[in-house]
């Protein structure tokens, strides 16, 4: 075309400028018409993802897959002459915009969880706070019970102080002497009523201990005569309380003979201190 | 320029046609290379990987079609890479990578909401418990 310029006439110039101008806009029609565009499958793409940028609590959740899926529809958008590559793309980009979608929701419920965490302990919470409020007669009354036990303790502790009564791991031991009993008598004196008062007035006062009543001797005598002698001053202690309203199924005597000595049998003294009696005050816990 | 004489001009044209003809050669030879890659191994064997994992996670339980339609494209790419269209076995290899990573992904949103249905039950279940707890008393 251009030597055909190069040497143009005047007559040729003429005759050949309007073909020209034809041509030259048909090829511009033409390339109009074969210019790719943006595909349609990339403007869905984008479409998607702006809806997922525009939801901010969502978008900040996958603000990397946002990127990659941004950048996939950017390629695809791009208008491309090469039909398969452009088809590719679009097939690529379509998919990161689902995939930055599930990310985002499954980010969305992750995060819930704390909520529905709280929620639960909430619940959890109030369904213990409904049961405490109904426990609480029941746990008032227990305080109570505990106020009323320790002043209990406080007397108690005056009592026992009272008696006389040692505590041993068996419960309060308080040893009654033989001065309680005639040699050889299963008695009781006249004044050992004062001694045993004491013991049935806290037994009135604490209607929960029970009694363990273990009569004792000395050696002097057969060891037979002595059990049955331990055994009589115990049944006495035991009559004596049964007789002041303690009740019988508080109450318990054994004969221990002389096999149990707490003190050593060769002197007087020693043989005073193994005749006894020994009332033991059952602990609470241990009675029951 | 200054040395230019007309028998020089003539020379330089010639060897202008010559440089144009080395040049055309040598675009040629390129093309040549050009339609004859190499098979897109690291995109298979990246998009085998990820399948692999995915069977591993299950994926196909919670997203099928994407996970068939990926295996699907990677024997496809395959088949490409012996019929020596690698282009299109790269572009199959690279699909498959990326349906098999929007089946994790639908795996993993199925998964999150099987878990918060879970716990929206459990505190349902805590509520009716209360409710009936309370109903006892009054």
């Amino acid at each position: 075309m251009k030597s055909l310029n190069l040497n143009p006439t005047k007559h040729s110039l003429r005759l050949r400028t309007p073909v020209l101008i034809a041509f030259t806009s048909v090829w511009i029609l033409g390339g109009c018409a074969s210019a790719p565009k943006t595909p349609e499958g990339a403007v869905m793409a984008r479409g998607k993802l702006t809806q997922l940028q525009n939801d901010p609590a969502l978008a900040s959740k996958v603000s990397v897959a946002i990127r990659t899926a941004d950048a996939a529809v950017k390629a695809a958008e791009i208008p491309r002459k090469d039909k398969a590559l452009s088809d590719h793309l679009v097939f690529i980009a379509g998919r990161e915009v689902d995939v930055a979608w599930a990310q985002a929701k499954t980010r969305q419920l992750e995060d819930q969880r704390a909520g529905l965490t709280e929620q639960r302990n909430t619940e959890r919470l109030d369904s213990r706070t409904r049961e405490a409020d109904r426990a609480q007669d029941a746990a008032e009354q227990a305080r109570l019970d505990a106020d009323m036990a320790r002043d209990d303790s406080v007397a108690l502790r005056r009592q026992i102080a009272e008696l006389n009564a040692k505590e041993t791991e068996r419960g309060l031991v308080v040893t009654l002497g033989d001065m309680l009993f005639e040699t050889g008598k299963s008695q009781l004196k006249g004044n050992a009523a004062a001694n045993l008062a004491k013991l049935s007035s806290f037994l009135k006062a604490y209607p929960e201990r029970t009694l363990m009543i273990e009569g004792h001797t000395d050696n002097v005598g057969s060891d037979s005569s002595n059990l049955s002698l331990s055994q009589r001053r115990a049944e006495s202690v035991r009559t004596y309380l049964l007789e002041q309203g303690i009740s019988n199924s508080r109450l318990s005597a054994y004969g221990k003979g002389e096999n149990t000595p707490v003190a050593n049998n060769d002197s007087i003294s020693g043989r005073a201190l193994n005749r006894r009696v020994e009332v033991i005050i059952a602990n609470p816990a241990a009675a029951q | 320029m200054i040395f230019l004489t007309k028998p020089m001009i003539a020379r330089g044209a010639r060897m202008y046609i010559l440089s144009l003809l080395a040049l055309a050669t040598s675009l040629l030879l390129l093309a040549a290379c050009a339609s004859k890659p190499l098979p897109p191994t690291q995109e298979i064997s990246a998009a085998e990987q990820s399948l692999t994992d995915a069977e591993q996670a299950r994926v196909a339980e919670y997203a099928l079609p994407e996970m068939q339609r990926a295996r699907e494209q990677l024997s496809e790419a395959r088949a490409a890479v012996l019929t020596e269209d690698m282009v299109k076995a790269k572009r199959l290899a690279q699909q498959a990578s990326m349906n098999i990573k929007l089946a994790a992904a639908k795996a993993e949103l199925a998964k999150a909401e099987e878990i918060n249905t879970d716990m929206t039950k459990n505190i349902d279940v805590l509520k009716e418990e209360m409710q009936r707890k309370s109903g006892d008393t009054q």
